[in-house]
């Protein structure tokens, strides 16, 4: 069977009735890829692509509400700067024009790039399902292990929360410029009220942040001895694996690199008193 | 005795599909997970749009969705249900070449040929949506295509002649 609902009640009805039995479908960029190399064999889908209202944005109370349907290409055009980088290293412009931000939380690939960039905004994922209504939980919580979320049977993930107005900086290493799995991917987030959030890519089961490190970052001033102090820690406290893609040990490096050089960016926007330039 | 070891064959619901392909009206009835470039491929018979790696890093089996660039291996059929759809076969009008189409042999930006059909229609998406191109936006809208022969030279000077062409009176 083919469903294509065109509202979200219908679309949570059939989640509801078809639980584990149908294969949620949006962008089909990466459920049509495990089809392609076998690993997935649905007989019965649920198409969310018609849901137009899954795709809108909005604010709320100092925040910014990103519906799930929202794809690459339209957050490649984001105020938010980590989360529009991000965006538009995401594969090439076909996959942009379909990939969609509810996918890519779903899949919870450990190199999932848009993830990264939420998971240090401190981005909170809501889960809606027909009976139980509308959750949120903190996307760091979401991701549990490789691969595995929190995401029950009944439930759809239905939008993204991330506040208005954060500083942020991302980067990622790959091996070419397009169309270009992150090696180890990077982001660094200071929300209005000081808060510092990171996050990491490629180097764990799931994309990940670094608690004990952060919690070095309370509000004072990003001195160099401090952001040293935190890129150490870091260090430490990634998971990397050795793969075809890379060494641990070399991942681990380029962790210290990268959030040593997306604080010190941070702190030179402050500078200029241009915060997110 | 069938092979025990075997997985049990398992009949694959069907649905309808009805679109719009190059501008003709098309319906049929299609296995549910058929990738729609299978569809246009193996029912449709149009053979141009070309399939290699399958999950959306090569770009050679491009179309254009309601104008939009996807990649139709990673797109089921049946999404693209009410759907315009082109492919590299609806571009010429009768013996009349698409500008770029015209642009690639100008330039010799084909060789092996395998990764061009893609190529245009990337092309045909970015010439669509812009008047002025810059050469930023040009490498960002072809990034997605990979020529193994290595042409790619060629084939950006093929867009910025069907560009230069297309604006010319």
């Amino acid at each position: 069977m083919f469903h294509q609902p065109i509202t979200i009640e219908e679309a949570l009805n059939l989640r509801n009735e078809l639980g584990a039995d149908a294969t949620v479908i949006n962008g089909g960029t990466d459920v049509v890829v495990a089809m392609n190399h076998g690993a997935l064999k649905p007989q019965c889908f649920i198409d969310l692509s018609r849901l137009t209202s899954l795709r809108k944005n909005r604010e709320d109370d100092g925040s910014l509400i990103l519906g799930a349907g929202t794809t690459f290409a339209m957050m490649g055009r984001s105020h938010l700067r980590a989360l529009r980088e991000a965006s538009l290293s995401v594969g090439g412009p076909a996959i942009r024009n379909v990939g969609t931000l509810g996918g890519n939380i779903a899949t919870a690939s450990p190199a999932g790039d848009g993830c990264v960039a939420l998971l240090a905004m401190n981005a909170d994922v809501q889960l809606t399902s027909a009976e139980r209504g509308e959750r949120w939980i903190p996307l760091v919580d979401f991701f549990i292990d490789y691969r595995k979320t929190a995401l029950a049977g009944d439930e759809l993930i239905t939008a993204v929360r991330v506040p208005k107005d954060p500083q942020s900086r991302w980067y990622k290493i790959g091996k070419r410029g397009a169309v270009n799995i992150s090696l180890v991917c990077c982001a660094v987030s200071r929300n209005a009220n000081g808060k510092i959030g990171l996050a990491f890519g490629c180097v764990g089961p799931m994309p990940i942040t670094t608690p004990k490190a952060a919690s070095l970052l309370n509000g004072d001033p990003l001195t160099p001895e401090l952001i040293d102090d935190v890129a150490n820690l870091v260090a430490q406290e990634v998971r990397p694996i050795d793969d075809h893609r890379g060494s641990a040990t070399y991942r681990r490096a380029m962790c210290k690199t990268l959030v040593k050089r997306l604080l010190t960016d941070l702190h030179a926007g402050d500078q200029k008193g241009d915060a997110d330039a | 005795m069938p092979d025990p070891s075997s997985p049990i064959p398992v009949e694959i619901p069907t649905t309808q599909v009805s679109c719009r392909v190059n501008g003709a009206e098309i319906s049929r009835t299609v296995p549910v997970d058929t990738p729609l470039l299978a569809f246009l491929r193996d029912v449709l018979g149009l053979t141009g749009t070309k399939g290699a790696c399958l999950e959306g890093e090569c770009g050679s089996c491009t179309v254009l969705v309601d104008g939009v660039t996807v990649n139709s291996c990673l797109m089921l059929a049946a999404q693209a249900n009410d759907r315009n759809i082109t492919t590299i076969e609806g571009l010429a009008v009768g013996s009349e070449l698409d500008v770029i189409q015209d642009s690639f042999i100008e330039t010799g930006a084909a060789q092996c040929g395998y990764c061009t059909p893609g190529l245009i229609m990337s092309a045909r998406a970015l010439l669509n949506d812009q008047p002025d191109i810059s050469e930023d936006e040009l490498l960002t809208a072809m990034e997605g295509n990979i020529c193994r022969c290595t042409g790619y030279a060629s084939i950006i000077q093929a867009v910025k002649r069907a560009h230069r062409e297309s604006q010319s009176p």
